[in-house]
């Protein structure tokens, strides 16, 4: 084992990992703290990826500026779905199995209209910075992966302010611990899920742009990160957004040596074994209580 | 009806079904309806199996496609065996094995069963003492990983698919089937068991232990209910149930590949079926399969398979939210407000009415979109019109079942205008091909007319409107 491959490895790993993170980070709202197993978030990352595609292919506009300027738009349609959620399943008391079977059908949905539309072929987005590689010594830092993390931990950072320092972040926290408090202090939980909603869908056309910019998408991609976000957010803690960046490093290191050690063909099992491990070893997480 | 005869009731319905099909097929030497009801009979053992879980017990298993694929694999595995046992198997086992390649069919499906169920008792273990949401997630991660370890299982021929040449003709008893028949026997025969199986859940101790779960697990425990082991094995039973309905799946298509094996339809199927049907009994699985099974093999047929998933998954979301007790249920709803006693002659024609219209509103949903796929812009109106009738017919049927005061009108309505286009259709094109079948739907629709109008019906949907809503 050389030194250089392990140092590269770990790099790449640390790099995927950002990239991870802003996967996960969505979902470390909605189902860490708001309770809501949104197992369509990857389908809403994906439509990110092909927006930024769409906007890149026509006007050649920077995927990543792309995300930014849409997340308003992924906003309203995140406080949309969780509207039909909240009315539909939460407010019924039903949301455990009919809950998961509706955001099933929209992930299905989704996948199934965008191969409707742009078929199965895989796409990919033009930008300045996907091609260059600094190099660090005989580290290789490949550009298309170290904006993305770059970026992703930017939003990280901005979110934790946001839910630690604002008004609206700090009752969306509480939202997650007691929504009668919440009551007592006349805030509407409904509105603050509604937001919090809204932020994490927000958050996956940020992600979907870094996806394409990382590799060429084709609608189905979204489906092999279920196992990582599920298990990222579950070592992390479940909603603790630290954690969550840590795990999402951890995963992304494992999976870089598993890639470089044993052939990236099994990349995707180890999400899984992980996710495993981490459900029958620690379910509360690294940062749990 | 006690179990037995239920057994003995389904045999007969299902000797009657083989009956039925083999004749036709004999007689037509065509064989596309025995492939055809293949895949539905597999969607109806899927539907129950994950029924026995999800509908029982209220776990949701999104990864029906990964015991199913792992039944499929498990025969290509034990199929590649018996093409060489020598090679693999050496010393005093080979010669054991050796005369019992190539295993009957019988014996492959049994053992893909055994696979499944164990891989199902292991996800179950691991998984299934945390909340129900954690079982749900690694059910979905699992399909991945199995996707991911058959990729890389050169056994099995990896991602480049597994080519098996199906067996020529077999004897059963005194009949000399077709392969293909023969496969159609033991996919009847499958479902049989798998609804036996569930009905007979139902309505034992077992079936009362998961209701429990599924209605209160944390009281469930707490009154002495061991909701950990019934849960195990609610999953083994249900894996097992998969692997066997995939187990054929080699031998049926002959060539089999990873990523259409683990393909998510079949997972988006199997929820979609009982969900649609209804979840609380085993008929619910069964009318959701047979529907959306027979519907879908017409859309792959006219349209394309994609957009037959897409018509699935929608009709998934619209059932979730607007109708979440199924066919099955919104039935039951409606004979008990509609008919509290037993079910008369007006209650039936209301459903037969109400199923006609959901029936015809789909078909006439998928044909619409096979239309609007069409460039001329006549065949584009007319679809729209179709997708317009359509989107009435299954209000109506919805309207009709939940006695809204404008479900008979809105039948009244989509009758109406779906005459009116068909009798277009038949002007336009001098109406040849399936005329009698137009005539037909024509005379069912006036005559579906004249019965809402009937002051028996209008009285029943009168009253209802100003009572307050039935309780379930």
């Amino acid at each position: 084992m050389s030194m250089d491959l392990l140092l590269n490895a770990v790099v790449a790993g640390l790099l995927l990992g950002g990239f991870y993170a802003a996967v996960t980070v969505g979902i470390s709202i909605s189902f860490g703290m708001l309770d809501v197993v949104n197992i369509a978030h990857p389908a809403f990352i994906i439509l990110g990826s092909y927006i930024a595609y769409i906007v890149n292919s026509t006007t050649g506009l920077d995927p990543i500026l792309t995300a930014i300027v849409v997340l308003p738009a992924f906003y309203l349609l995140g406080q949309g779905v969780y509207q039909v959620f909240y009315l539909s399943f939460e407010k019924r008391g039903e949301e455990a199995l009919r809950g998961l079977a509706f955001f099933f059908g929209l992930l299905f949905v989704t996948e199934v209209v965008l191969i409707l539309v742009f078929g199965v072929d895989y796409r990919y987005v033009q930008a300045g910075y996907i091609g260059p590689t600094w190099r660090i010594g005989f580290v290789d830092l490949p550009l298309r992966m170290l904006v993305p993390c770059f970026v992703s931990i930017l939003l990280v950072v901005g979110l934790q302010l946001f839910l630690a320092r604002t008004f609206v972040g700090r009752a969306i926290m509480a939202v997650a611990q007691d929504q009668q408090a919440l009551r007592l202090l006349s805030i509407d939980p409904v509105r603050i899920k509604r937001i919090a909603f809204g932020v994490s869908i927000a958050t996956a056309a940020l992600a979907g742009a870094f996806l394409i910019v990382i590799q060429p998408v084709e609608p189905s991609v979204g489906r092999e990160f279920i196992g990582r976000i599920f298990a990222i957010c579950v070592l992390g803690g479940m909603g603790s957004l630290p954690g969550t960046v840590i795990a999402a490093m951890l995963l992304g290191i494992i999976e870089s040596f598993t890639a470089t050690y044993y052939g990236p063909s099994w990349a995707p099992a180890v999400a899984f074994g992980f996710l495993l491990i981490t459900l029958a070893v620690r379910p509360a997480g690294l940062l749990g209580r | 009806m006690r179990s037995s005869t239920f057994l003995i009731a389904a045999l007969a319905v299902g000797a009657g079904v083989f009956a039925l099909a083999l004749s036709h097929a004999r007689i037509t030497t065509n064989q596309y309806y025995l492939f055809a009801g293949f895949v539905v009979l597999q969607y109806v053992v899927l539907a129950t199996a994950w029924n026995i879980l999800g509908g029982y017990c209220g776990y949701v298993n999104f990864g029906t496609a990964a015991f199913f694929a792992t039944g499929a694999y498990a025969v290509v595995a034990l199929h590649k065996l018996g093409d060489s046992p020598g090679r693999y198997l050496s010393g005093t086992p080979a010669e054991f094995l050796m005369p019992l390649f190539p295993l009957p069919m019988p014996l492959m499906i049994l053992a893909g069963g055994v696979v499944s169920g164990i891989v199902g008792l292991g996800m179950g273990y691991l998984t299934l003492r945390l909340r129900g949401v954690f079982f749900a997630i690694a059910t979905l991660a699992m399909a991945v990983v199995l996707q991911t370890l058959v990729i890389n299982w050169d056994f099995v021929d990896g991602s480049r698919g597994a080519s098996i040449i199906r067996p020529g003709r077999v004897s059963v008893g005194p009949l000399s089937l077709s392969y293909i028949e023969y496969l159609f026997l033991l996919m009847l025969l499958l479902a049989v068991l798998a609804l036996w199986i569930a009905r007979l859940i139902e309505r034992s101790r077992l079936g009362f232990g998961f209701a429990s779960i599924r209605d209160d697990e944390l009281a469930a425990e707490a009154s002495g209910v061991p909701t950990l082991r019934l849960k195990l094995i609610a999953t083994t039973l249900s894996g097992a149930l998969m692997g066997m309905a995939g187990a054929p799946l080699p031998y049926y298509s002959g060539y089999i590949e990873p990523s259409a094996t683990f393909g998510l339809p079949y997972a988006v199927n199997s929820i979609a079926m009982p969900m649609i049907g209804g979840t609380t009994t085993w008929a619910g699985p069964l009318i959701g399969a047979i529907l959306l099974g027979t519907l879908q093999q017409i859309a792959t047929v006219t349209i394309s398979s994609v957009v037959n998933l897409l018509i699935v998954g929608l009709l998934l979301i619209v059932f979730v939210i607007a109708a979440p007790v199924g066919i099955v249920g919104l039935i039951q709803e409606f004979l008990r407000a509609a008919a509290p006693t037993r079910p008369n002659l007006r209650s039936t024609a209301l459903i037969a009415i109400a199923s006609y219209c959901f029936i015809v509103g789909i078909l006439g949903i998928i044909f619409s979109l096979q239309a609007l796929q069409t460039a001329s812009a006549s065949a584009v109106w007319l679809g729209a019109l179709g997708l317009f009738v359509g989107a009435l017919y299954l209000a109506a049927s919805y309207g009709l079942l939940k006695l809204q005061a404008w479900g008979p009108l809105l039948a009244s309505l989509a009758f109406g205008a779906a005459t009116l286009s068909a009798g277009t259709n038949m002007a336009l094109e001098g109406a040849l091909q399936g005329a009698s079948m137009r005539w037909g739907a024509v005379a069912v629709a006036v005559a579906a007319i004249c019965y809402l109008q009937t002051r028996d019906v209008k009285l029943l949907y009168a009253r209802h409107s100003s009572a307050p809503p039935v309780p379930a």
